[in-house]
């Protein structure tokens, strides 16, 4: 029971800066709904034919969203149940609407055959949203403290999904520095098939002579994802927030995969800011700051 | 009493979707979008396979047909970002599609359409390995041949 607590700390009082963090946490997943959707939307015109069905589309053929600017009328859905969602109109379905839409944008944009992430924190924020509302939507203190222990719990989980897939995947040699290598040949393919042409940076060039440079990288990135479950806890999240994201700078000054999203919702949630808010901001005082608050509680 | 109420909402309420989440992944092999395992790069040490596009509209295409390394790509590498075209799509089109229909052919020239329409291409699959010695060796093997008004594919390929 003491594990709950802590993460959904229901014991703790509501203050003005969580109110003020979760409606700006909240304005943050919408936006990349909003991006994703539109960048989704038209290329999933471009596609001819389903290669690897995902999720849904193992079930329905999803071929009708490649023609007639099908993809775009569903941009144009999951942005207004989204944006609904965010401004409390039909609240307790909205947000979970946009989520069944996305995840039809989602497979179809990516019945190519690639298994992107990059997109599935933002779902499970959006996931989220939705249960939250769907829930404990008449009360915003109460689905405030679910939807950021929901996240909290799902986000620890995933990171340290990550690495035992790898430790099953390849066992205790997985950090090995040649097995980084192959990949930089990887990656360097990639770039030069995406921009035409390849050139390795400095870390790229040294982890090339130094295999152990690989290994201490590698080794690295493992144990960040395997303690990714403290993010459970609040005293440990700042810690563990900071080790993922370093480590993924690492991906991306190795292998020249930019996480970026991922990057910004551990600098959102994995850090005190509703604290820090209630400590160092005055709302009597600083007329914009009052402006932005009560505008966020009227849809809350 | 009110606050061990909600917290046993929370619970009940993270708990089926924990459920939920192990029952769609466990069974749609470890992917049902948002849920995940995160399997990414768990296959460490694998060969692989990618993709680039070569412009070779100033190659004799007959003498193209070979398996070459990254000194040896005829023409000119096509930046696919530029088409709006993401290589991984290309690359996974290639190494999932093991028959090549009509359909599977005109898929690939759709991704292409904006460059076939000005240049000749030629589609190459990279195979990636560790050799012996522990260094990664990259192969380049020609896969398709796309200019405005033809399509050919290599004579190992299975067409229908």
């Amino acid at each position: 029971m003491n594990f709950w607590k802590n993460l959904f700390k229901t014991e703790k009082g509501p203050t003005k800066g969580e109110a003020l963090f979760f409606k700006l946490f909240e304005l943050f997943v919408v936006i990349f709904v909003l991006k994703y959707a539109w960048q989704w939307g038209p290329y999933i015109q471009q596609i001819g034919e389903v290669v690897l069905p995902l999720g849904i589309a193992q079930y329905i053929d999803v071929s009708f969203m490649f023609e007639h600017n099908i993809s775009l009328f569903s941009a144009a859905l999951i942005s207004l149940f989204t944006i609904m969602g965010f401004l409390r109109i039909f609240p307790k379905y909205s947000y979970l609407i946009a989520l069944g839409l996305f995840h039809l944008h989602y497979v179809s944009r990516f019945s190519l055959g690639e298994i992107s992430h990059g997109s599935n924190f933002i779902g499970m924020s959006l996931l989220a949203l939705g249960l939250g509302l769907f829930f404990f939507g008449d009360k915003p203190v109460q689905y405030r403290r679910f939807i950021m222990g929901f996240i909290f719990f799902f986000f620890g989980l995933g990171y340290t999904s990550a690495a035992v897939s790898k430790l099953i995947g390849t066992g205790l040699i997985w950090p090995s520095g040649e097995h980084l290598w192959l990949w930089i040949a990887e990656r360097s393919v990639d770039v030069a098939s995406a921009k035409g042409q390849f050139t390795p940076n400095m870390i790229q060039e040294w982890i090339m002579d130094y295999r152990f440079l690989g290994t201490l990288s590698l080794i690295f990135g493992l144990l960040a994802e395997f303690f990714g479950f403290l993010f459970w806890f609040e005293k440990t999240r700042p810690y563990i927030a900071t080790a993922l994201i370093m480590m993924h700078f690492g991906v991306y000054l190795t292998m020249s995969i930019m996480f970026d999203v991922y990057i910004y919702e551990l600098l959102i949630i994995g850090y005190p800011w509703a604290k820090l808010i209630d400590r160092y901001l005055n709302f009597e005082e600083n007329p914009f700051l009052r402006k932005t608050y009560r505008w966020s509680m009227k849809i809350s | 009493m009110e606050r061990r109420e909600q917290l046993k909402e929370y619970q009940k309420v993270t708990l089926i979707t924990l459920v939920i989440y192990g029952l769609l992944v466990a069974t749609h092999l470890g992917e049902f979008w948002p849920f995940s395992i995160y399997p990414m790069f768990s296959q460490a040490g694998n060969p692989w396979k990618r993709a680039i596009v070569q412009d070779v509209t100033q190659e004799n295409i007959d003498s193209l047909w070979k398996t070459t390394d990254k000194n040896g790509l005829p023409g000119k590498t096509v930046a696919l970002n530029e088409l709006n075209v993401n290589t991984n799509d290309i690359a996974n089109y290639l190494s999932k599609t093991e028959v090549w229909t009509p359909k599977k052919q005109s898929g690939v020239r759709k991704l292409l359409q904006k460059k076939i329409n000005e240049s000749n291409l030629l589609v190459y699959q990279a195979r990636g390995s560790l050799s012996e010695n522990d260094k990664p060796k990259v192969d380049f093997i020609p896969y398709l041949y796309l200019s405005s008004d033809t399509t050919l594919l290599n004579k190992d390929l299975k067409v229908k």
